[in-house]
Order: C-alpha cells, then sequence, then structure tokens
C-alpha cells in the first residue's frame, strides 16, 4: 500500500492527531511514575503536582476528540484511516482513564503519610506501578511501529499485574484481621492497589486497538484473566 | 440484538444474474480488460470502482454489447445472463439492450414529450397491446423513476425542458420502461445535485427489489451508499471484488485500501 493521500493535509491530519495521542500517552506515563514515587516517598508536593497534571491530560482528550470527529466529518476517512480515527478516539479515552486513577494515586499520598507503613506493601506497590508504566510505554511504542506482537505481548503481561494485585488483596485481609487499626490504611492502600490494576486493564485495551488498527479484528477476549478475587474462595 | 444491527446491507439473494469469464477486451492494440472474471448477483446493488482509464466502463458496456458500435473494439471471454452467452450470434444485441437497460453519465432524454420518451421503447418493442395499455406502462415506470408525481400534469411537455436531477430521473424511467432485468448506470448522478443524487439513489436501493443493478461511479461514498458488492478496477484488472462492507473497512488487496483511502488515484 502507498504510504501517503494525494490530499496531503489528510496525512498532516492523521499525523496531527496521532502525534497528540503521544503527548498524552507521555503525560500518563509520567503520571504514573510521579504517582508511585510520591506513594512511597510520601511526597505530598510531587502527589499534588500530580493531581494539577492531570488537568493537562483531560484537555488533550477533549482535543483529540474533537479533531477526530472534524476528519470524519471533512475527510469520510474508510479503511486503515477509518481505523486510525477510532482506534484514536479509545485510546485516548483509555488514557484519560488511567490519568484518573493516577490522579486517585496522588491523593491517597496525602492520608497515607498520616499512617504508619503497611509492612512490605510499598514495594509491591511500586512494582505494579512500574510494570503497567512499562505496558503502557510498549502499548504506544506498538502503536507508533504498528506492531500487533509488541501489542498482544503487551496484552498477556496484564496477568502479572493482575497476580500481584491477588498478592496484596490477601495480604491487606490478613492485615486488617491482625489487627483492626490497620483497616483505614488498608483500605486505602487496596484502592491504590486496584487503582493500578485497573491501570493494567486499560493498557491492554490500548494494547487491543493496536491489534484492530492493524489487522482490522478485535483480538478475542481468550486471554487469561488472574483478578480471581471477586470468586469466592 | 440481531434486530438492531444495520440490515440494509443484507443481499437478498446470491442467484448469479451475470456470470463474466475471462473477459479480455482490446481497443485497437491497447488492451484495455484484461482477463476478468466476476459473478454478478441478482437483485443486487454493485459497484463497479477505480480510477479513470482503469476499464471500469468498459467492462460495463460489454454487459450490453455497447462495444459493439465501436470499429475497432474487439471483446473475447464468455459473458453469461441467466446461463446465456450475450455474445452469441444468435443473440439480437437490439433484444438484448431491451433486458439491460442502461443510464449515462449526463441526462440524455430524446427530443421529445416527457411520454413519448418513456413510451418510445414499449412501442418499438411491442409490450403495449393498446393505448390505454402503454399509457399504463408509461404512469408505471414514472412512478418507479420517482418522478410521476411532478411530471403528471405536464406529460406532453418536452423531456428537455426539466431540471437536470429530473431529466435524469426521466432516463431511469425510460430504461426501466422496456422491463429489464439489469440495469446498467454509467456514473448516473455525476452532473446532478446532492439533493438529485439523494433521490437517484432512493431510486437505486428501490429498483434493486428487482433488478440487478450495476453502477459504475466516481464517487467512493456513493458506492458506499448504495451498493451491496463493489468490484475494485485497477489497469484493466479486476483487483478485488466483495461485499461492499468489507471493502471499504477492511480490503484484502493493498491496490484496493491506497485507492479507496485516497492514497492513489
Amino acid at each position: 500500500m502507498h504510504d501517503k493521500h494525494i490530499a496531503s493535509a489528510f496525512d498532516r491530519d492523521l499525523e496531527a492527531i496521532q502525534a497528540q495521542i503521544m503527548k498524552m500517552g507521555g503525560l500518563v506515563e509520567n503520571a504514573i511514575l510521579e504517582a508511585a514515587i510520591s506513594l512511597e516517598t510520601r511526597d505530598e508536593e510531587r502527589a499534588e503536582a500530580v493531581r494539577k497534571s492531570d488537568k493537562a491530560i483531560d484537555a488533550l482528550e477533549e482535543l483529540i476528540n474533537e479533531e477526530a470527529a472534524r476528519v470524519i466529518a471533512l475527510r469520510a476517512p474508510t479503511a486503515i484511516d477509518l481505523r486510525v480515527v477510532l482506534s484514536v478516539i479509545k485510546v485516548s479515552a483509555n488514557l484519560e482513564r488511567i490519568g484518573d486513577y493516577a490522579k486517585n494515586l496522588a491523593k491517597r499520598t496525602g492520608v497515607l503519610s498520616q499512617m504508619e507503613p503497611v509492612n512490605g506493601s510499598a514495594g509491591t506497590l511500586r512494582r505494579m506501578a512500574k510494570e503497567v508504566e512499562g505496558m503502557l510505554k510498549d502499548a504506544l511504542d506498538a502503536y507508533v511501529a504498528r506492531d500487533a506482537e509488541l501489542a498482544q505481548d503487551v496484552i498477556d503481561r496484564d496477568i502479572q499485574v493482575d497476580q500481584m494485585y491477588n498478592a496484596l488483596f490477601r495480604e491487606f485481609l490478613t492485615f486488617m484481621m491482625e489487627d483492626p487499626t490497620n483497616i483505614t490504611a488498608c483500605m486505602h492502600l487496596h484502592f491504590i492497589a486496584k487503582n493500578i490494576e485497573r491501570m493494567g486493564d486499560h493498557v491492554t485495551s490500548i494494547a487491543e486497538q493496536v491489534v484492530y488498527l492493524v489487522t482490522g479484528a478485535i483480538p478475542d477476549e481468550a486471554r487469561a484473566k488472574g483478578d480471581k478475587t471477586s470468586l469466592p474462595s | 440484538m440481531n434486530d438492531m444491527r444495520i440490515v440494509e446491507r443484507k443481499v437478498d439473494t446470491n442467484e448469479v444474474k451475470i456470470a463474466a469469464k475471462d473477459v479480455q477486451v482490446y481497443y485497437g492494440d491497447n488492451h484495455a480488460i484484461k482477463d476478468v472474471s466476476v459473478e454478478i448477483e441478482d437483485k443486487t446493488v454493485t459497484a463497479f470502482i477505480g480510477p479513470s482509464g482503469c476499464g471500469k466502463s468498459t467492462f460495463l458496456r460489454c454487459i450490453n454489447r455497447m462495444n459493439d458500435t465501436i470499429d475497432i473494439c474487439r471483446v473475447t471471454g464468455d459473458i453469461m445472463i441467466d446461463g446465456e452467452d450475450i455474445y452469441d450470434a444468435k443473440v439480437d444485441p437490439v433484444q438484448l439492450r431491451a433486458k439491460v437497460g442502461m443510464v449515462f453519465q449526463k441526462p440524455n432524454p430524446f427530443p421529445k414529450s416527457i411520454y413519448d420518451n418513456v413510451a418510445y421503447g414499449p412501442k418499438i418493442h411491442g409490450l403495449a397491446k393498446n393505448k390505454a395499455d402503454l399509457d399504463n406502462i408509461v404512469e408505471n415506470a414514472l412512478r418507479r423513476g420517482a418522478i410521476w408525481d411532478e411530471v403528471k400534469d405536464r406529460l406532453h411537455a418536452p423531456g428537455t425542458g426539466l431540471s437536470g436531477g429530473q431529466q435524469q430521473r426521466l432516463c431511469i424511467a425510460r430504461a426501466i420502461a422496456t422491463a429489464p432485468e439489469v440495469l446498467l448506470m454509467d456514473e448516473p448522478c455525476s452532473a446532478l445535485d446532492p439533493i438529485a443524487t439523494a433521490q437517484v439513489e432512493e431510486l437505486i436501493d428501490e429498483l434493486r427489489k428487482s433488478y440487478s443493478v450495476v453502477i459504475v461511479t466516481h464517487s467512493m461514498q456513493q458506492a458506499a451508499r448504495v451498493s451491496q458488492k463493489t468490484a475494485f478496477f485497477h489497469l484493466g484488472h479486476l483487483v478485488e471484488y466483495g461485499e461492499t462492507t468489507t471493502i471499504f473497512t477492511n480490503p484484502v488487496d493493498p491496490r484496493t485500501e491506497s485507492y479507496i483511502t485516497g492514497r492513489i488515484g
């Protein structure tokens, strides 16, 4: 297939819109990392910066949706072009949600810094956040490179995040049963873990969009599900 | 869930109406159609798309032997309608063209009254037993051409006095007055405004209940809107033929994708 449209403005529109996605992705990656660091170091200033940066992410999502609507209205995209526009809309929504979760992590930093650290969980949370951030980076790289294989790899890696979440879930339950004064901290920590786990799901969804973009088909739901906390034990 | 899906794309039948096999067309030394084989279904709108000079109009004109009128044109291979070879020596091209109607890019009503424009075909083919019968055929054709209400009070006014969109619908009414089985349309909307285009497209959708409609169009959006099957021609080859939805969302051949996304002309 030819790379370029005859109407070069069409290429510029699509490139601009995808550049905005990349910019948004960069901001979100940074928000995850910063939120995780602020949690671990109990750095409230850093957390405040994460909360503030979410506004820019939200604004970008709005901008991307407007641009996508404009391309649909003016250019009537088909085939790969249509998939680009559709995926852009979905990916920006996923990124926006991940940004919200990062913001929520940052918000809980303030509460947690007033409490005693809960044994060992900080390390796992950091590893989870690091893993999700790495998955997001790869998903965005796969998006730019139109690499369905790398995207599939990201989808497969989500199970590791799920497993870390499961482990934390059980740990928090134990702490709470041992000593009810742990409950407040553990509830917050559980929400943090759950939010990171949800981030992983949104990253997976971005990776699925990459597969759709490249192949024209959404990958089937055969992937292993790691979050078993909702099942009776 | 099923009844909430988009259904108007559904093809009602998959009976083959026109079957072309290994068709080659030469204009003198110029090899215009190369090895085209295609099966066009009954009661279906089939769109031919492709850049200028790709052979789509040439191929369309093979289906009612319009190319016979060009001296240097030579057609080989088989084109069958309902299993009968239309290039057989026994076939009378005039009879064939009554069965395979055609509408052209530019509305071309005869310089006669609206009534006579439509009545001409049925008259020469002896389809009407008497005046009342002919009146009936004319009214029916004009109704099916979605123009009856606009012309019923001035049937004896000249056809050329109508607006462009009305003239084109008159030509469609004229084409369907001989009760054809196949309707060929060579860019029927390229000289029409958007409203007239929408009316003709609505009409095409109506016509496919009874006919096999083949439409050549330069407007990709029109092909996407009106057809159930799409064939993409490029440099005399039939590159890809399939469901319109597939062609416009996830075509197989990279040349098709390049063309429909506006990357090659």
